[in-house]
């Protein structure tokens, strides 16, 4: 206990750095492969090229565990409502790669069943070229996304969500301010109706008793 | 071979077939649609070299054809013998646009379900009988057929939710003796919220 106290066992640093960090190194991929793209990610994860030395250990297969939606391949009609709902589904922080030609632009595909780049359903982060492309492109995918993700500020994002929530919140607010003014007007005219209909009605009485 | 040459004759005596002449690699027969669902049944049970096989139908579209006269589209069925090696033969029938009605053979092959609900699917030629004549390989808001000459090769057409498969499941869990407790519903898309970007 003594010896502990004695030494430094604190960092100093700032927070955008230290989750930017975290982040970057602990990229779980979920791979939504529909082509020969996902046999080459497949020989990426595994012992020869080996993603587990970035950080990307595990490949998930739910979307709520995982940081990277990896579309590796053709991606149809039929299929584009589901891979928008697998995006929709994943957590914040998200990020998506386009693998290969047809994830990226449809590819040689010029038909009536593909779709031309899977940019027209859901936001691309990075692109990679190739017709399956190589393990290696694939390593220098994830640098650039790695690149990006340093370059995100976490406290810029947290100051735009906490200023949105402000908004929302003023908005609100006033929202219910101008309702309550509203009521309030419609009550006194009321009132002021109620007091006009009784002073006619003593007038009357009153004219009726002098007759 | 042989047997396969035998098999053309009796076709042409029995259900008055005609050999394509076109056809320089393999044993192709034009049929008349009335004959077919008989010609088939004697291809399974009782020709020399029995077709117990039923390996591909595939639609034709001669819209675009150089040469051609007749109608415009035609089935081709493919058939494989598993008794005599090697012996195979295809079957043809002529659609023309204005009758697009082809007996079915679904009772003959089972594989025969999916194939003729392709040709369904891509050149909207329509078999009469078929248990379950939907669409299979292109999504259900689908319009058109896109593998007919005269579909606009450019045209892209977005899907806006996945298809609901589940009422079919529960026929067929129920026709294999299940019981269904509890009937799913639909959950019907509002119209704003999916695929906004791709609306064009």
């Amino acid at each position: 206990m003594n010896n502990e106290a004695e030494k430094p066992n604190f960092i100093t640093s700032s927070l955008d750095f230290i989750v930017n960090w975290g982040r970057t190194n602990s990229l779980w991929p979920f791979p939504y492969g529909t082509a020969c793209c996902a046999i080459e990610f497949m020989s990426t994860e595994v012992g020869r090229y080996d993603l587990s030395r970035i950080g990307s250990e595990y490949v998930r297969f739910t979307p709520r565990q995982s940081d990277v939606l990896l579309v590796s391949g053709t991606i149809t009609y039929k299929q584009a409502p589901i891979l928008q709902r697998m995006y929709e589904q994943m957590a914040e922080p998200k990020w998506v790669i386009a693998m290969g030609a047809c994830a990226s632009s449809g590819g040689f595909y010029d038909c009536y069943c593909t779709v031309p780049g899977i940019d027209h359903i859901i936001p691309v982060d990075v692109y990679i070229g190739g017709c399956p492309s190589r393990p290696e492109a694939f390593f220098d995918a994830m640098f650039d996304l790695q690149k990006k993700i340093k370059d995100e500020s976490y406290m810029k994002m947290r100051t735009e969500r906490v200023k949105e929530q402000w908004e929302l919140i003023k908005a609100k607010t006033a929202e219910a301010k101008a309702n309550a003014a509203a009521m309030a007007k419609s009550k006194i005219a009321d009132i002021k109706d109620f007091a006009v209909e009784k002073e006619q009605k003593l007038i009357k009485k009153a004219q009726f008793w002098k007759e | 071979m042989e047997s396969v040459e035998k098999i053309v004759s009796l076709l042409e005596e029995k259900f008055g077939a005609q050999r394509e002449s076109l056809a320089k690699w393999d044993a192709c027969v034009v049929i008349a649609k009335e004959n077919l669902h008989a010609a088939v049944k004697f291809l399974k049970n009782d020709a020399p070299a029995k077709m117990e096989m039923l390996l591909d139908a595939a639609g034709i579209d001669y819209l675009t054809y150089p040469n051609h006269e007749g109608p415009r589209f035609a089935v081709s069925y493919a058939f494989k013998s598993m008794s005599t090696v090697g012996a195979r033969v295809r079957l043809k029938v002529l659609v023309s646009e204005a009758d697009l009605k082809v007996p079915t053979l679904t009772d003959l092959y089972a594989s025969a379900n999916w194939l003729e609900r392709e040709v369904f699917d891509q050149f909207g030629i329509l078999f009469e009988g078929h248990p379950d004549l939907r669409r299979i390989l292109n999504h259900c808001e689908f319009v058109g057929h896109p593998l007919r000459k005269d579909y606009p090769a450019q045209k892209r057409q977005w899907l806006s939710t996945s298809d609901y498969l589940v009422p079919e499941l529960e026929k067929r869990l129920e026709s294999k003796g299940y019981k269904v407790i509890e009937r799913s519903e639909e959950i019907n898309p509002v119209d704003e919220e999916f695929l906004e970007g791709s609306r064009k």
